[in-house]
């Protein structure tokens, strides 16, 4: 490592020892923070959920980072996507009465399929454009998707009640089976797209096409096909996103715009294009938001600032972010 | 561009002015309204033009400057009493500060860094006016005491949008712009050729927050009543970018075409569609990035109806 990338990374270190111990510094100041055994029995339990929590996250960042690293595109109608998985799970749940973890199987083929045909209609022109026309593309994308979905479903907003039991994982700590669950499968689902990534000759491929398309192309990659591939894969890991969202959290066709910025500070924070540092990032952020809403009063708006107080400072220190990605 | 050219372009500025000017007592509550909202957004369009347009740098959280500007317009008139003529002046140096303040470490980012780090920074902002209750009210938003205004607001901004269109214009044909251009066609040879990046990056920053903020004031006047997510609204900045996207962004007249038609044709088709009008605009979107990248200008520049030159 050059000296200026380790110099980076501990300025990157000290801000975020700054950032996770400025909500125990503000809680300390409202008496939000007590030092017995029930308050750190809670600190467990919020730390352990956001974890969980982070699972989720980090994988539907992945989507995101992947686009990102492949084509350069951002993809702003990403949180729009995860909305969408979130209504289709729905669906599935209360019209057709499939189980939410049942309906991935017939959800993802759908979520791929969108996302090759995506890819052939609007992003194939817009990769190597300046950033503004995707920006602006996949923004239009996410308006129309968010107000189809209000025109469909309403603003109401919907729940599935699904595995609500607690359970007891150690003495002090319990939480949601639904949580539980859906850490499990974010992390199969990570599991598995990493193996791929790593190991088959697509993923290969596609690893590839991201270091650098041109010369991936001289070594007989279809790069075409490696977009579509690409875009597909990222729609159905938002939407796998979504569905694991929808069993723990009530979600209406607005949401989506959150999840977009998370996923953005996610992948920021790890480093663009980064598939590790995607998972990393994604554990951080859904801690720190925790954090921020267990001592933090009025803490609604507080976390929604996590997440843009963390991906601006890590743009500012080390835009690569913590994996230090070069810029291509 | 040769003098009489220059000499025509103000004369016909001049000549909008006088209509304009002469207008309101023809107008309808309405359609003054309409025109008022048309020019504010000539103004926005403009001045994100200034910094994305010349430059290059895509502020994709330009809205910012313009909450910034309303708030403080609200706070001075509602809880201190002043006049509401004179919170446009703190409006501005206070975007101003702010710019240069976000700008200086921001503007090292490039691409699409910088595009998120302003959308994050716009965001952050919403959540501090949000948080900040004891300044801002909150999430409650802060009224106006309720006063006839449509011909003061009318003739501001009639002001306000003659000054951002001259400012817009000067720099345009300027050296000032003409080094804007330098570093966004290639910031490492300005550098070279001895243009201080970072300063003309910084001073085209602060002369785009300027205006967006005085609009955001007199707007916040002429509603009477703002709040975090009305005067925080991403899609203002989304309406900035299109606007100057569709008349060709990076020339004087390409904004202030694309936000007359781009507002116009929101106006009507909300009129006439009020459910299915935010899907077209998500659509319209789409097809004007998708499509034309360079804008109506670039589209007729392709056919050779104009010659290149020949707009600015």
């Amino acid at each position: 490592m050059e000296k200026s990338d380790v110099r980076s990374l501990y300025l990157l270190a000290a801000f975020l020892v700054c950032a996770y111990s400025l909500p125990f510094l503000i809680g300390i100041q409202f008496g939000t923070v007590r030092a017995d055994e029930q308050w750190f029995a809670y600190l467990a339990t919020v730390v352990f959920a956001g974890i969980l929590q982070g699972g989720v996250y980090a994988m539907f960042a992945v989507g995101l980072t992947l686009i990102f690293g492949v084509m350069r595109i951002i993809n702003a109608a990403h949180g729009e996507m995860v909305m969408m998985g979130a209504y289709l799970t729905w669906v599935a749940f209360f019209y057709l009465g499939v189980d939410p973890l049942l309906a991935l199987v017939f959800t993802l083929p759908i979520a791929f399929l969108l996302g090759v045909a995506l890819q052939k209609v609007l992003l194939n022109a817009v990769v190597g454009q300046p950033e503004l026309t995707a920006l602006l593309v996949t923004f239009g994308l996410g308006l129309t998707m968010i107000y189809v979905a209000e025109l469909i479903f309403t603003t109401d907003f919907r729940t599935i009640p699904y595995a609500p039991q607690t359970v007891q994982v150690t003495r002090t700590i319990a939480v949601g089976q639904n949580k539980l669950i859906s850490f499990v499968m974010a992390v199969s689902i990570s599991a598995a797209v990493y193996l791929f990534l790593k190991f088959s000759r697509l993923g290969k491929a596609i690893r590839a096409t991201a270091l650098n398309a041109e010369v991936a192309m001289v070594c007989g990659i279809n790069v075409q096909r490696i977009y579509l591939v690409t875009t597909g894969i990222a729609v159905a890991l938002a939407v796998a996103g979504g569905a694991l969202v929808s069993i723990q959290f009530g979600f209406n066709p607005e949401t989506g715009v959150v999840y977009t910025l998370q996923a953005f500070a996610i992948v920021i924070l790890g480093g663009r294009g980064h598939y590790v540092g995607a998972l990393i990032g994604g554990l951080m952020l859904a801690v720190l938001e925790n954090l921020v809403s267990l001592m933090i009063p009025n803490g609604t708006a507080a976390v929604e600032l996590a997440a843009y107080g963390l991906m601006i400072f890590v743009l500012l220190i080390r835009p690569g972010g913590l994996m230090g990605v070069k810029e291509a | 561009m040769a003098t009489h050219e220059h000499v025509r372009n103000v004369l016909l500025l001049a000549a909008l002015a006088v209509v304009l000017a002469v207008l309101p007592p023809a107008l309808s509550v309405y359609l003054k309204s309409f025109v008022m909202f048309t020019m504010m957004y000539v103004v926005l369009a403009l001045s994100w033009n200034i910094i994305s347009g010349f430059t290059g740098y895509t502020s994709f959280g330009h809205v910012a400057f313009y909450g910034i500007g309303a708030y403080t317009c609200a706070v001075l008139v509602a809880d201190h009493g002043w006049h509401w003529i004179s919170t446009l002046v703190v409006a501005a140096a206070l975007a101003v500060v702010v710019a240069v303040a976000i700008g200086y470490p921001v503007l090292r980012l490039k691409g699409p860094y910088f595009a998120i780090a302003m959308l994050g920074t716009a965001e952050g902002t919403r959540v501090v006016v949000t948080v900040w209750d004891s300044l801002t009210h909150g999430g409650l938003g802060i009224s106006f005491p309720s006063v006839e205004n449509s011909l003061e607001t009318y003739y501001a901004m009639l002001v306000v949008m003659l000054m951002t269109i001259l400012v817009a214009y000067i720099v345009g044909h300027s050296r000032f712009g003409i080094r804007l251009n330098a570093i966004r066609e290639d910031e490492g040879a300005a550098e070279v050729l001895g243009i201080n990046a970072t300063a003309y990056k910084l001073a085209a920053f602060a002369l785009s927050a300027m205006f967006p903020a005085v609009a955001g004031g007199i707007q916040a006047y002429k509603v009477l009543y703002i709040d975090p997510p009305s005067v925080f609204f991403v899609q203002i900045t989304i309406a900035m970018a299109l606007m100057s996207m569709l008349g060709g962004k990076g020339t004087v007249i390409g904004p202030v075409v694309g936000a007359v038609l781009l507002y116009s044709a929101q106006e009507l088709t909300w009129v006439n569609f009020p459910t299915a009008h935010l899907i077209a605009y998500g659509l319209f979107i789409i097809v004007i990035a998708r499509f034309m990248p360079r804008g109506l200008i670039g589209f007729a520049i392709d056919r050779g109806w104009v010659r290149k030159g020949m707009v600015h």
